[in-house]
């Protein structure tokens, strides 16, 4: 397990170094899974213990975000007053979002080969 | 026995401001949010994280704790963040069979899609008379919290909001997504995935995973494409339109 940390948080350190030098705005750790996903392609696949910790992290991917989550019912009182609109476009939005990508995935891919 | 109680206080007080009290408490919470999620066979409406972000408010609310406090003791968690996020490299490599038939319509959505889903989420609050600074915490709210704060941080939104704002979307892109998969007759679970990553990023993810490792793949490839992409160009699109 300790072998498989260190090479996840070496692809993270990886990813934080060339967004730090190129100075691109994208998340270190987005381009440490880019890197790491070439990696595994190029080395034909990842070792049984980092498979093991990688699906022990993803299994508790909500509870990384539960103190965030946490942090809505704690909004300053110049926001609280605009919760309807916050709680409406969190609800309409994403379903609107989600029905428009829905749609467009499933036209797009089924011009494709029909497979869809 | 006064001074027992005073020094009771005391060790209470010390120990709200060390990080093992509110991690503890998250821990826990989650633990009996998740048996409960699971006892209702996942049904999303008892999500993990809705259930047990209640109770843990419920609960700093009524010992008096702030949600600072709390925050900070979680630090470790928020860490954790990034390993995660390089941890999906695996099973987007496992998939990439599957990934690679379907490459050119994913990017086409997530280019499209990245850009619909904040409009229509800024353009809903602003009709419902949300300030600029609601208007501004909402931009980002489909990508993954680490990319969130980066683009709240460079166009200015409050990061608590932007934060609670980007979790629960994806709790209720989580809820919804049964209704949205059975509106559209999308079967497909790489279609289904993509869907879940692009509008409900880690949470929807996650979610994927319990469905099967294809939706969970394809939202994983869907999230991180959507947050790089959004991340490249949200600073300069809502400099552009204020």
């Amino acid at each position: 397990m300790l072998k498989a940390f260190i090479v996840l948080l070496l692809f993270q350190l990886l990813g934080e170094t060339l967004v730090g030098l190129a100075r691109i705005p994208i998340p270190g750790p987005v381009i440490g899974m880019l890197l790491l996903w070439i990696a595994l392609h190029i080395k034909n696949g990842a070792s049984a213990e980092l498979s093991q910790l990688s699906q022990n992290l993803i299994s508790h991917l909500s509870l990384l975000f539960l103190p965030a989550g946490v942090g809505l019912f704690f909004l300053p009182p110049s926001i609280q007053k605009y919760w309807p609109a916050v709680l409406g476009a969190m609800v309409v939005g994403t379903f609107l979002s989600m029905l428009f990508s829905g749609a467009l995935a499933k036209g797009l891919s089924g011009r494709k080969g029909g497979e869809g | 026995m006064n001074e027992l109680l005073h020094h009771a206080q005391q060790f209470w007080l010390g120990l709200q401001h060390k990080p093992l009290f509110g991690l503890l408490l998250s821990l826990c919470v989650y633990q009996l949010a998740l048996m409960l999620y699971q006892y209702f066979n996942r049904r999303v409406i008892l999500h993990p994280v809705t259930t047990g972000s209640i109770v843990i408010a419920l609960i700093l609310n009524g010992l008096d704790i702030s949600y600072r406090d709390y925050l900070n003791g979680n630090q470790l968690l928020y860490f954790l963040l990034g390993p995660a996020t390089v941890a999906l490299a695996i099973p987007l490599h496992q998939q990439f069979h599957n990934i690679r038939k379907l490459m050119l319509p994913v990017l086409i959505t997530v280019a499209v899609g990245a850009v619909f889903a904040p409009a229509i989420a800024v353009g809903v609050a602003a009709i419902m008379g949300g300030s600029d600074e609601v208007l501004l915490a909402l931009y980002p709210k489909s990508v993954t919290t680490p990319i969130a704060l980066g683009i709240a941080d460079i166009i200015g939104a409050l990061p608590g909001l932007t934060t609670g704002v980007v979790v629960f979307t994806g709790v209720i892109g989580s809820l919804l997504s049964p209704v949205v998969f059975y509106l559209l007759k999308l079967h497909d679970p790489r279609l289904q995935g993509i869907v879940l990553g692009l509008n409900a990023h880690g949470v929807g993810t996650a979610r994927g995973f319990e469905i099967n490792p294809t939706v969970g793949a394809f939202a994983s490839l869907a999230m991180g494409l959507t947050g790089a992409f959004t991340a490249l160009i949200m600073p300069y699109a809502v400099q552009m339109i204020n």
